[in-house]
């Protein structure tokens, strides 16, 4: 191969160009002084014919190379010359471009695990969720059905392949060590082969598992066979007993299966519901969904679904009246779920902030390419040309930005793991991967593929700005203190604005969410949560077949945990807020009869008379429950304060009758106590209602106790309490507090990042004004000098120099509100209380702003005060 | 800024010279550049110096070979020399430039129709 022996021989061959043009210019000489020439004369004339021996020579030499690789290969080594001479500058830039491009790459991250990703089933996007909404009242009721509209859908419909329902279940395994509350579900025979599962270990649910009345089988997760059955290699036909009952193990299902609108779940049993409940067209509560045929639309399907419901509703006026399906596809509703919309304004947010790293980044590089004009002009009159100067800048700045980075990857990684971190590992079920994030190809790419676009865009304004200058001019002015060009002030001017700007929009965000945090912190979910411990748990149903079995437990329970210890009070529901349970029912008043077709849904919890005082729930009007409200007597129920006033809002509502459930129990309100949020923080007043455990015993309980101390030392007292009623009985304890923290997680992470990146943006615009006008004031020292000697006073510099300063911010910040108007009605969703056009914040930030600039206006004012006319005028 | 090509000439025409003049004998650099200069009357504006990237790319494409000897005048000299593949691509670059010669002439000779 020619070529590399070529590259290998360059060096002699350059050796010889140099010592043959040499030889050249020596024998014109020669000849020249031998026609009578003196010899000086003689070597002007003969470089005069010759031309420019350098540019010669380096035209020569480029004959033998690559030169567009080779001139790149050169660029950079002489970049990483000039960076390495300006350690301060470059780490500046380094550090501030790794924050706005790590920040960048930790969001991506996450975004690109949870969001971009697919879901992890073949076809995925062939999977589709069903809602029941209801066309007249507007609710709808996500992922579920009732049965009888299932099944009939699924028997006729033409678009679905396949079409599952499911329940999520807490299921006590008991036997083979201690009894366990195992997170799981109960599935129709069809759901893992619809989701495209298979199982490591024997087989899937087949339509027989899923008659109500045949053996019972269970499939198990490959983690729950491995920790609670030692991954025994006989564990297929295995027997375990669930609830009491024996099931037969068919299939253990990968580690790797998972299904986010189930959560976390270890165990599935068919669902084979008996043919009463199969009949059930009353209730919406069975979660569905289905795997569309190839080829048909989803839109197709939905109007499938319409036309089928439509039939519905003329056939069962009484339950099915303006009921509809709708279709929604799995993926868009897990990723809704996960936050997407949520981590799109953070996304949103960190791109703001890397434009805010890059404005910094470029002014900095015009800042000091002014100092350098000198350098240029020399290498520009040596004969390097305008392309040639515009891409080396271009080289240093693409260098620039591609080891911010590099950086950015580090800090990213980290934060990325921090932010991976603050998942509360309960929600993890519900989110793809368990919201396992990691550094992949892709999140690489996009890191590197920004940095350099940045590095291209933010490099290109520098480059062109210098390299048109004007070799002359440069090269005459006296000291090297080039002013630099107009334009290029101007550029940096811009650059600052629209930096603050961009702060200043940031800020107003981040300041509106953590408003709406506070409050929703001070205004408190309308109970108490701090010192209970909480205890849940669920009958098994064998057991606990009839109501007065289950009254007894709870009785016994709470006698037990009364008298334990450094209990201030206790009680007991069906379900407690932000708790693994929730109920609902249909509610109507009395006083008008029902329209048909017309449901009112509200919030039911079967309360113990110490459940209000325990947990604080204040009342509002009327009386609590007390012992004499049992089961023989008149059923009483006690409202919301949001349920009265919609339902007598002149009224006094105590003594009235409402009729709820499926049984249309009719009950005096006896109550109002004031609203509570069940799920979330920042709920806007539901409908409540409370009726008496003795008069509604629940197969699911909840205990809570109020200690006078820290929760968590009563907890091993309040199991030993529970187990010494019923040894077998799974339970799961936390302290209520953690209950809320867990479910609010994901908007606390959200304001954490935000109050983050809020600072940063803040740091960023601050850094910036400050580097313009310090860098302002150093170019201008020659003209303050003349000021101050002309008699301008140090209060008129130092005024001179802020009202330049604050000229820019200003601009900026109004900017900046302008912008904010707009831009934070997108974060109304996730603002509690607080408007998105909130007055104080769009007051108070733009004055912290002014503030802060001033700030950093004050140390190059006070660098220009101190400026002596004399040393200034000096160097003229 | 200086260029870097001779805008006089067309490209490859100072390669089409050098290859004719190396034809005719062995020179080296500068005997080469007095010689063209001569020939050409000096109506060629030609700086001495725009040969050698030129003898470089001959070197390179293999149309031209060098060697370094001592000189009548007892220099050290390196002499090129013309390939046989140098001798081939001078007759192709001569019949095409003597085409496109006689094109632009009758395109530039008056009264013809």
């Amino acid at each position: 191969m020619s070529w590399i022996k070529r590259l290998f021989s360059r060096r002699r061959i350059y050796c010889e160009l140099s010592e043959e043009i040499r030889e050249h210019l020596e024998e014109k000489i020669e000849e020249l002084v031998a026609g009578g020439m003196s010899r000086k004369e003689a070597t002007y004339a003969a470089r005069r014919e010759f031309g420019n021996v350098t540019l010669v020579e380096e035209d020569s030499r480029t004959v033998w190379r690559w030169p567009s690789v080779e001139n790149l290969l050169m660029d950079i080594r002489y970049s990483v010359r000039m960076l390495r001479k300006s350690p301060g500058f470059t780490i500046v830039a380094v550090l501030t471009l790794a924050l706005g491009i790590g920040a960048n790459t930790a969001i991506f991250s996450c975004i690109n695990a949870w969001i971009i990703n697919p879901l992890p089933y073949p076809q995925s996007d062939r999977l589709m969720v069903f809602a029941t909404h209801d066309k007249k009242n507007g609710w709808t009721g996500e992922h579920v059905t009732s049965p009888a509209d299932f099944f009939d859908f699924q028997k006729q419909n033409t678009s679905f392949e396949q079409s599952v329902a499911w329940t999520g279940a807490s299921l006590n395994l008991t036997g083979d060590g201690s009894p366990e509350l195992v997170d799981g579900g109960r599935v129709t025979w069809n759901f893992f082969d619809t989701l495209g599962a298979k199982p490591i270990l024997g087989r899937t649910f087949t339509p027989d598992d899923d008659r109500s009345g045949s053996p019972h089988v269970v499939i198990l997760s490959e983690g729950l066979w491995q920790g609670r059955y030692d991954g025994d290699p006989k564990i297929i036909g295995r027997n375990v007993t669930i609830g009491g009952e024996a099931y037969t193990v068919v299939g253990v299902m990968p580690g790797t299966f998972q299904f986010p609108l189930m959560g976390i779940a270890n165990l599935w049993t068919p669902l084979a519901l008996t043919d009463k409940q199969r009949a059930d067209r009353g209730g919406s509560w069975l979660p569905a969904f289905g795997r569309l045929k190839p080829g048909v639309a989803q839109e197709q399907a939905e109007a499938e679904a319409g036309v089928f419901f439509s039939g519905l509703e003329k056939q069962f006026p009484q339950t099915n009246a303006n009921l509809t399906w709708l279709v929604n596809s799995m993926t868009w509703d897990i990723r809704r779920k996960e936050g997407a919309p949520e981590l799109m304004i953070v996304f949103v947010t960190v791109g703001l902030i890397l434009l805010i790293a890059c404005a910094n980044v470029a002014n900095l590089v015009l800042a000091r390419a002014t100092s350098r004009t000198r350098e240029f002009a020399v290498r520009g009159a040596l004969g390097a040309t305008e392309g040639r100067l515009a891409r080396q800048l271009l080289t240093e700045s693409v260098l620039l930005f591609f080891l911010g980075g590099v950086g950015g990857t580090l800090f990213g990684f980290w934060g990325m793991k921090l932010i991976e971190s603050w998942i509360p590992s309960r929600i993890r079920g519900y989110m793809i991967n368990y919201g396992h994030v990691d550094l992949d190809f892709m999140t690489l790419a996009f890191t590197l593929g920004i940095a350099l676009l940045c590095g291209l865009i933010f490099g290109l304004a520098p480059a062109f700005e210098n390299t048109r200058l004007d070799v002359n001019r440069t090269l005459k002015e006296a000291s090297g203190q080039a002013s630099g060009s107009k334009r290029g002030a101007r550029l940096r001017q811009i650059f600052v604005a629209g930096e603050i700007a961009l702060a200043v929009v940031v800020l107003i965000s981040t300041t509106l969410l953590v408003k709406s945090f506070i409050i929703s912190v001070r205004t408190g979910p309308g109970f108490n949560p701090a010192n209970v411990m909480t205890a849940q748990l669920a009958l098994p149903r064998p057991k606990y077949i009839n109501d007065s079995q289950r009254r007894n437990f709870g009785e016994e329970v709470l006698a037990r945990l009364r008298a334990l210890p450094g209990v201030a009070s206790v009680g007991a529901a069906s379900n407690i807020p932000f708790g693994g349970f929730g109920q609902g029912v249909v509610v109507e008043a009395v006083r008008r009869p029902a329209q048909p077709g017309e449901r009112t849904g509200a919030e039911f919890w079967a309360a113990s008379p110490g459940y209000f005082s325990t947990m604080q729930i204040g009342l509002v009007k009327g009386r609590l429950f007390n012992f004499a409200d049992s089961q023989g007597s008149s059923p009483v129920v006690i409202i919301s304060q949001s349920f009265a006033r919609e339902f007598w809002p002149d009224e006094d509502p105590i003594g009235r009758q409402i009729r709820f459930g499926e049984q249309h129990t009719v009950s005096t309100i006896v109550g109002v106590v004031g609203d509570i949020m069940r799920n979330h923080l920042r709920e806007r007043g539901s409908w409540q209602i409370y009726v008496p455990l003795t008069q509604f015993p629940s197969s699911t309980l909840a205990f809570v106790v109020r200690s006078s101390a820290d929760p968590t030392m009563i907890a091993t007292a309040i199991r030993d309490a529970i187990w010494s009623v019923d040894h077998d009985q799974p339970l799961s304890l936390a302290p209520l507090e953690t209950l809320i923290a867990v479910v609010d997680a994901g908007y606390r992470v959200v304001t954490k990042l935000m109050v983050f990146f809020g600072t940063l943006a803040m740091f960023l615009g601050t850094f910036g004004i400050y580097g313009v006008m310090a860098h302002l004031v150093s170019q201008r020292i020659h003209e303050i000098g003349i000021r101050v000697a002309l008699g301008a006073s140090s209060v008129q510099v130092m005024r001179m120099v802020i009202g330049s300063g604050l000229q820019l911010a200003v601009v900026g910040i109004a900017v900046g509100i302008f912008v904010a108007l707009g831009a934070t009605r997108s974060l109304a969703t996730l603002l509690y209380q607080v408007a998105p056009n909130d007055p104080l914040t769009f007051v108070a930030v733009p004055i912290l702003f002014v503030a802060v600039a001033m700030a950093a206006c004050y140390l190059p004012a006070r660098r220009a005060m101190q400026v002596d006319p004399i040393v200034a005028l000096r160097y003229e | 800024m200086k260029s870097r090509e001779q805008r006089d000439l067309f490209p490859g025409a100072l390669e089409m010279m050098i290859l004719r003049t190396l034809k005719r004998q062995p020179l080296h650099g500068y005997a080469l550049a007095q010689h063209i200069k001569r020939t050409s009357n000096d109506l060629l504006q030609i700086e001495e110096g725009s040969l050698y990237p030129a003898l470089q790319r001959l070197l390179k494409e293999e149309l031209a070979k060098a060697e370094w000897s001592i000189s009548s005048t007892n220099r050290r000299v390196r002499t090129y020399k013309l390939t046989a593949k140098g001798a081939k691509h001078l007759e192709h670059e001569v019949s095409r430039f003597e085409k496109m010669l006689e094109g632009i002439t009758r395109v530039l000779a008056p009264g013809e129709s």
